[in-house]
């Protein structure tokens, strides 16, 4: 066990900063906000950190920190400049946000290192603190899922003005999305940044959105457990498939696309409905966990209700 | 109490709503009727505040609510029923009401919970299912009773008989009525007049974004003719 966490130490650090990173875009995603702002934190928590690390000997946490402040309050101004756009035109703009801030990092003379970006940001970061931060997390991220908090996200995402019309503060979740998602990117960058104590401009390009998107896509993007399967998988994939050489980024496409085309809910989705088969099969479970608040009906299942009459919806009425 | 006063909408340069008064008095049904296109639907989003008006005024209860957001509306007591049976399609049932009580306190959500299952027991039957895959009427259900959830003095309902069939229409305006019955002012846009003209106590009649009869159905039923000019045979015979 020690000697193979050891050999692995960098694909399991890895691991959990792709989780981080994952759910700075799944975050959003789940109020319907098509947002690659997290990638652009992701490089904001990388170069703050390394630049407070290496220039003002700061502790880790604080330097992380910092990076995290900078990116949330970045967020904040994103989401009022970009208030008014939605779908692929505001995953455009974030895309193109990460872009230019990828230039600045360039451009950015002494305080960046320029291309060749910063070495020598040596801490003490440990790869337990990076899990324990990444378990804290998550639990925070899927008590967002259930309950009020949990409702309240999903009426963002299926029916905006639906939700308006209920109470729901809606422009003020999508900012909220856009400061979460700086905070984890940011956290994620951070942390990055220190564990390998070097960061340059090439860490944080276009690749970057690429595969926190196919993490997403492949794990499943409406759970924290969709992430963290997908960064499982795109951590250590390269490594499984070292051994068919040149053909590596071929299959990793094929992956992908069948994946999209085929399971479109993820391997999460698949996992879940697999799991619901398996329960139904074995008849009702006595004291089955349910989340709402009422009682038990009297022959109520959970089971998807077939639909009953010819006027059934689809998807998104209007 | 809710009185719509000299209301003007607009969409870019296009004027869609043109001067439209109109008010709605608890456990009354006041009906707004009119073609497609004359502003009917603009009025009722512009009262819940999701379409910002140009000029005029929505007094709820003695209180000016023009202009403020709509998340905020839905505190105030006045809620909208949108076209076209809008649910959250993933979620269950149960869930979907719960939001409806997204601004009622806690414990007065799972009180009026219990009231919503008894007037709609289909509702507490699919409870745990997917609102998507509800009927398009059990859907217009749902849709009323996350309404009611909020616990509203004024509901605004667009089209609820929209693309609905015949014998599930009866049902959702008995429904309509019934809501009225428990004592909320409602303001019902319909298309249906035939039918909708059964129930309401009220009748404004809209077209090209004014307002051209308002009185009391009684008068509106017992004169076609008032109907027929505006909404032509094909309305009356519907």
């Amino acid at each position: 066990m020690s000697y193979w966490y050891d050999a692995h130490l960098i694909l399991i650090q890895s691991t959990f900063v792709s989780l981080l990173l994952a759910l700075s875009i799944q975050f959003p995603l789940r109020m319907g906000v098509f947002s690659f702002a997290g990638i652009g934190s992701y490089g904001i928590g990388a170069y703050a950190a390394a630049i407070m690390t290496i220039r003002y000997s700061w502790p880790a946490f604080a330097a992380i920190g910092a990076g995290m402040v900078v990116a949330m309050v970045a967020g904040y101004l994103l989401a009022l400049l970009v208030s008014r756009l939605d779908g692929l035109y505001l995953g455009m703009a974030t895309i193109a946000f990460t872009l230019i801030l990828t230039v600045v990092a360039i451009n950015g003379g002494s305080l960046t290192g320029g291309a060749q970006g910063l070495y020598g940001a040596i801490s003490t970061l440990q790869t337990g603190q990076v899990i324990l931060v990444c378990a804290v997390v998550v639990v925070l991220l899927a008590l967002s899922e259930r309950g009020r908090m949990g409702r309240r996200i999903d009426a963002v995402r299926e029916d905006p003005e639906l939700a308006v019309s209920v109470g729901i503060r809606v422009i003020r979740m999508r900012r909220m999305a856009f400061v979460v998602s700086g905070a984890l990117g940011a956290c994620a960058g951070g942390m990055n940044a220190l564990l390998r104590t070097t960061v340059s401009p090439d860490d944080v390009g276009f690749s970057l959105v690429v595969l926190a998107l196919t993490m997403i896509i492949v794990g499943g993007s409406r759970s924290w457990a969709g992430a963290l399967i997908g960064s499982v998988i795109f951590t250590w994939l390269p490594q499984v498939l070292q051994a068919v050489g040149d053909w590596q980024t071929v299959v990793y496409g094929v992956i992908v696309a069948l994946t999209a085309v085929y399971v479109p809910s993820g391997l999460l989705g698949v996992a879940q409905n697999g799991y619901r088969r398996m329960r139904r099969r074995s008849g009702p479970v006595a004291g089955a966990t349910e989340k709402a608040t009422g009682s038990e009906e009297p022959g109520g299942d959970s089971a998807p209700l077939e639909p009953l009459s010819e006027d059934v919806p689809t998807g998104g009425t209007r | 109490m809710l009185e719509i006063r000299d209301l003007h909408v607009s969409y870019g340069k296009v004027e869609a709503v043109r001067g439209v008064s109109a008010s709605a008095a608890p456990g009354r049904i006041t009906l707004v009727l009119g073609a497609n296109g004359a502003g009917k639907s603009t009025t009722l989003r512009t009262v819940a505040g999701l379409v910002p008006a140009v000029s005029g005024e929505v007094v709820l209860d003695g209180k000016v609510i023009t202009g403020r957001p709509g998340h905020t509306i839905v505190r105030d007591g006045l809620v909208l029923v949108p076209e076209g049976r809008r649910v959250f399609a993933p979620l269950t049932v149960e869930e979907n009401l719960l939001l409806g009580g997204y601004v009622a306190p806690r414990a007065k959500s799972a009180e009026t919970l219990d009231r919503v299952y008894e007037m709609f027991p289909i509702l507490a039957q699919r409870r745990r299912g997917a609102a998507g895959l509800l009927s398009g009427g059990e859907q217009q259900m749902l849709a009323f009773g996350r309404a009611l959830m909020s616990s509203p003095r004024v509901m605004l309902m667009d089209e609820p008989s929209m693309g609905l069939a015949p014998a599930m229409v009866e049902s959702v305006f008995g429904a309509v009525r019934e809501i009225a019955d428990a004592g909320i002012a409602l303001l019902v846009v319909e298309q249906n007049a035939e039918l909708g003209l059964e129930i309401a106590d009220d009748v404004v009649v809209v077209a090209r974004g004014e307002v051209v009869f308002s009185g009391e159905a009684e008068q509106a039923r017992s004169d076609a003719s008032v109907v027929r000019a505006f909404l032509g045979e094909a309305a009356l015979s519907q």
